[in-house]
């Protein structure tokens, strides 16, 4: 799940170098923590949040497949 | 270049089912008012607002920036942990549109409820190939033809709604639906002889209306 993040991430981005992508997993099921260079944050949140939440849909997916729960948050 | 030209009650309105026909973003046109029209006096003296929208870029698909989408489209698919091939081809519902088609097993996951998943994933192989080739290319994501038959669909109830419309003399409002497909409804009516349309409303909620056509 990390990797999809941190593919499309780093794609989208001015600073690529910059992107951090984590995993880990609490009682809730898989956090994936998204960080990235403060100016690059509209980019991966996008307009009305529609690219963040276009990655939570594909996330989701991976999720299902998995049978887990996944959330992401940009830091 | 391309360039259409589309009336409607009032410029705005206009200028936004012309995009939809084009299946582009405002920033990629450039919009000629040819007559800014009237609202009139109780339905008197009306005019309708009629603009010409003209495509700033040329519309074809450049192989490149194609090759550059697939590989996008291939790694994403291969990070979800899906297997599955993709292949171009001119689009069959759209002749200005290259489509990647994903085909394989269990692809189901890939297209979600509504189409959901699968517009998630257009719009982020768009916004990566627009970021890297710095240029706006139309290419459609396809899974399994998933989107070939809903467009069939479309069409055809496009046809029965002009009828009904054109029966009975009144307005009918379909469903809402996104972009890609009320441009598929808009398209589908554009010639036909006694009906115009338009959409309405706003994000989620914005929806076709079909109307009769004035004379």
């Amino acid at each position: 799940m990390k990797e999809l993040v941190e593919y499309i991430a780093k794609a989208i981005v001015r600073a690529p170098e910059e992107v951090k992508v984590t995993e880990e997993t609490d009682d809730e099921g898989v956090v994936v923590k998204l960080e990235v260079a403060a100016d690059d944050k509209g980019r991966v949140i996008g307009r009305q949040g529609r690219v963040a939440e276009a990655m939570r849909t594909l996330l989701r997916v991976v999720a299902t497949k998995e049978s887990v729960r996944v959330r992401l948050e940009i830091v | 270049m391309e360039e259409i030209e589309i009336s409607a009650k009032t410029v705005d309105e206009a200028i936004q089912t012309a995009l939809e026909q084009l299946g582009v973003e405002n920033d990629q046109v450039e919009v000629v008012v040819l007559n800014k029209g009237r609202l009139g006096l109780l339905g008197m003296g009306s005019e309708d607002a009629k603009v010409k929208v003209k495509l700033l870029a040329e519309k074809n698909g450049n192989g490149d920036v194609v090759k550059m989408a697939r590989e996008v489209l291939d790694k994403i698919i291969e990070f979800m942990g899906l297997s599955a091939k993709v292949t171009t081809g001119k689009s069959e519902t759209d002749s200005l549109l290259v489509t990647l088609d994903v085909e394989g097993d269990d692809l189901g996951i890939l297209i979600g409820r509504h189409g959901q998943t699968l517009t998630s994933l257009q719009y982020i192989v768009r916004l990566i190939v627009a970021e890297k080739s710095k240029m706006w290319v139309p290419f459609n994501i396809d899974v399994a033809g998933y989107k070939k038959r809903r467009y069939d669909s479309l069409r055809n109830l496009a046809l029965r709604v002009a009828e009904q419309v054109k029966r009975s003399q009144r307005m009918l409002t379909l469903e809402p639906m996104p972009a890609d497909e009320r441009r598929i409804v808009h398209i589908t009516l554009a010639s036909h002889p006694d009906v115009a349309t338009q959409s309405m409303g706003e994000g989620e909620m914005r929806k076709v209306a079909v109307m009769v056509k004035k004379r």
